[in-house]
């Protein structure tokens, strides 16, 4: 390879590299949880999806709850079931007759109880870690309207993006011969590149998918979507969007209410033999009262058709079928791509096995993020260095790995926290993760050593990765044998999860400090034996 | 191991302008470039695809920039043709 783009591609992966790292891992250790965020809420609310028979969901029961807090007509009704989850998703919009002044909301309902509860109060740890993945509370900084966090985290998922293409024309030429090496007990810097990467190369499609899928969710909006509708579409978005997005219509509000109340579950019966296969998951009134109502009933079935929900229409003024999309309609481009875009992004086309894997594999980009890190660190600790320079650079690897692997026992022991406090709202959550979080990482940052940072953080993450599964027993009843006797699959996964990774980090902790003692026995004995 | 520094730009003027062309002129070009297909072809099917080209192909024009030896020259391509590609709109805005 030309020695000069060589150069070239290996500076800007490493400057790219170390300025995105930091915020990058944030991005991907709380967005590998954040595959698990509804059975996180569950796990922490203790309430398991099992009993919930979803076809059978009462659609006028929640319309009836809805309406005892707002009067529903002229609002456009958004209904979202869950299969992994028994907490519905409700929402009303605005009304379109001007008189009708109370704004509408989004709400949570239980599908078995129907208690409807309010975002804010609902909140849990799944909504944290997910909503902290594209750095929300981030989004405080910039003010009303600028969405500093969001944009923070696009930015950051585009120059990883950067870095990936880098990384790969630099490692190109070793691309298949350095796959199979893996030297853990010779020096360090060959151990960090080998991991840097052999784990990069295995999760290079993944991580690729994640950066351009992330960059479109977050920042695509200011820098493709608005310009586009500028000199497209007159200036407006949203004509912009009824063209582009599937499903997105807007009806007229004819502003005459019907004399009757429309029946949901009837539809929802109907939608059930029309859609047969699909699993029914949201149903949308657009109008609701008005003689220009329409349900919009739509499924999905991944198995018969990756990315082609099935849809139906109804006229609400005559009940009558207005448009049936079935669900094995051979499917056109924009939808396809519209809904692959979201599968591969949020991983919900292959039940837990896809998630665990996905989780897998985003626990491997925080190593690969790591590693590369390390090998910063270790490639410019040499004596022809000033050593200003090495004094900077010590302490900024310094802060990167403490805040970094700090996160760890961290999150394990916000799971503790919100199981042993049953009132945590989102006040709670935010205190707690961030200030453990800022005191954690201040005290490894004043330790000032690499090595007791990463032995200590997998002995804590551990131990407290372990008891989390224990903690839950203990306040809820709900052991392990329990949720597997009674098929309670959520609760159980994040128990499992838990364990398992306790158990690794436990082992890892072993192997790491057996490592060292060798080492220093090695350094000890005179004779170098 | 860092990258021989024999090879990198050294001076920081040329390193700006080669910076702001990647970021910048990257984003320009590729953007443009979708939009002028959007003039030729189903816009809505050029727009979805949006999706992930544009940001594919701003990253590929970012490596462009930085493996380009003269900033300026650099500079001056992607603004040409981003003039070029953006050309339908501006001949319709200035035909209003």
């Amino acid at each position: 390879m030309n020695l000069r783009n060589y150069n070239i591609y290996f500076h800007t992966h490493t400057i790219s590299g170390i300025i995105i790292s930091l915020i990058l891992y944030v991005i991907f250790f709380a967005g590998s949880f954040a595959f698990f965020k509804t059975e996180i809420a569950s796990w922490q609310k203790n309430t398991p999806n099992s009993v919930v028979e979803k076809s059978g969901t009462d659609m006028n029961r929640i319309r009836d709850t809805m309406a005892a807090s707002m009067d529903l007509y002229g609002r456009d009704l958004y209904i979202t079931l869950n299969e992994r989850t028994s907490r519905m998703t409700v929402s009303a919009s605005a009304s379109k007759d001007t008189t009708i002044k109370d704004k509408g909301g989004f709400f949570y309902m239980d599908a078995t109880s129907f208690k409807k509860q309010d975002y804010r109060k609902s909140y849990d740890l799944g909504e944290f870690l997910y909503r902290l993945h594209f750095l929300a509370p981030l989004n405080v900084i910039g003010g009303r309207g600028f969405l500093f966090g969001y944009y923070l985290a696009g930015l950051v998922a585009f120059l990883f993006l950067f870095a990936i293409i880098t990384g790969t024309l630099v490692h190109w030429k070793k691309i298949v011969s350095n796959f199979y090496v893996f030297r853990p007990w010779e020096k360090f810097k060959t151990l960090w590149t080998d991991i840097h990467t052999a784990l990069g190369v295995i999760t290079l499609p993944f991580l690729f998918v994640f950066a351009v899928t992330g960059t479109y969710y977050l920042v695509s909006f200011p820098l493709v979507t608005q310009p586009t509708a500028k000199v497209q579409y007159g200036g407006s978005t949203d004509s912009l969007f009824q063209q582009t997005i599937p499903g997105r219509t807007n009806y007229a509000f004819e502003d005459k209410k019907l004399n009757h109340v429309p029946d949901l579950n009837a539809y929802f019966k109907d939608a059930q033999q029309k859609l047969k296969g699909a699993e029914l998951r949201n149903l949308i009134v657009y109008n609701y009262g008005d003689q220009g109502m329409r349900i919009r009933i739509s499924g999905v079935n991944q198995q018969r058709s990756f990315t082609e929900p099935g849809t139906v229409i109804y006229n609400g003024k005559t009940g009558k079928v207005e448009k049936l999309t079935p669900i094995d309609q051979k499917g056109s481009y924009i939808k396809a791509v519209d809904s692959l875009v979201y599968s591969l992004h949020f991983g919900n086309y292959g039940g837990n096995i896809v998630r665990i894997l996905y989780f897998l594999l985003g626990i491997a980009g925080c190593i690969v993020i790591i590693s590369g890190v390390m090998i910063w660190l270790v490639a410019r600790n040499k004596k022809n260095i000033p050593e200003k320079k090495r004094r900077f650079n010590e302490w900024l690897a310094n802060i990167y790995l403490s805040a970094s692997i700090g996160m760890y026992p961290v999150t394990a022991a916000a799971f503790i926290a919100v199981k042993l406090n049953p009132g945590a709202d989102r006040g709670f959550v935010y205190s707690f993760y961030f200030w453990v979080w800022l005191v954690i990482t201040i005290l490894l940052v004043l330790r000032r050593n690499n090595y007791k940072t990463t032995r200590d953080c997998l002995l804590i993450g551990g131990l407290l990765g372990v008891a989390i599964p224990i903690v839950n027993g203990l306040v809820t009843g709900n052991w392990i044998w329990v949720s597997m006797r009674h098929g309670y699959t959520d609760i159980l996964l994040i128990d499992l999860l838990w364990t398992v990774i306790g158990i690794t980090s436990l082992v890892t902790w072993l192997l790491v400090v057996r490592q060292q003692q060798e080492k220093l026995l090695h350094k000890l004995s005179p004779s170098g034996v | 191991m860092p990258a021989n520094k024999k090879h990198l730009t050294a001076s920081p003027w040329q390193r700006l302008l080669k910076v702001t062309a990647a970021f910048v002129g990257g984003y320009m070009v590729s953007m443009s470039f979708h939009l002028l297909l959007m003039a030729f072809m189903d816009r809505t099917t050029v727009f979805i695809t949006m999706r992930f080209s544009v940001y594919i192909l701003w990253a590929a024009l970012m490596v462009i920039a930085f493996l380009a030896k003269n900033g300026w020259k650099i500079w001056g391509i992607y603004l040409g043709l981003s003039l070029i590609f953006f050309l339908p709109y501006l001949l319709k805005m200035m035909g209003k």
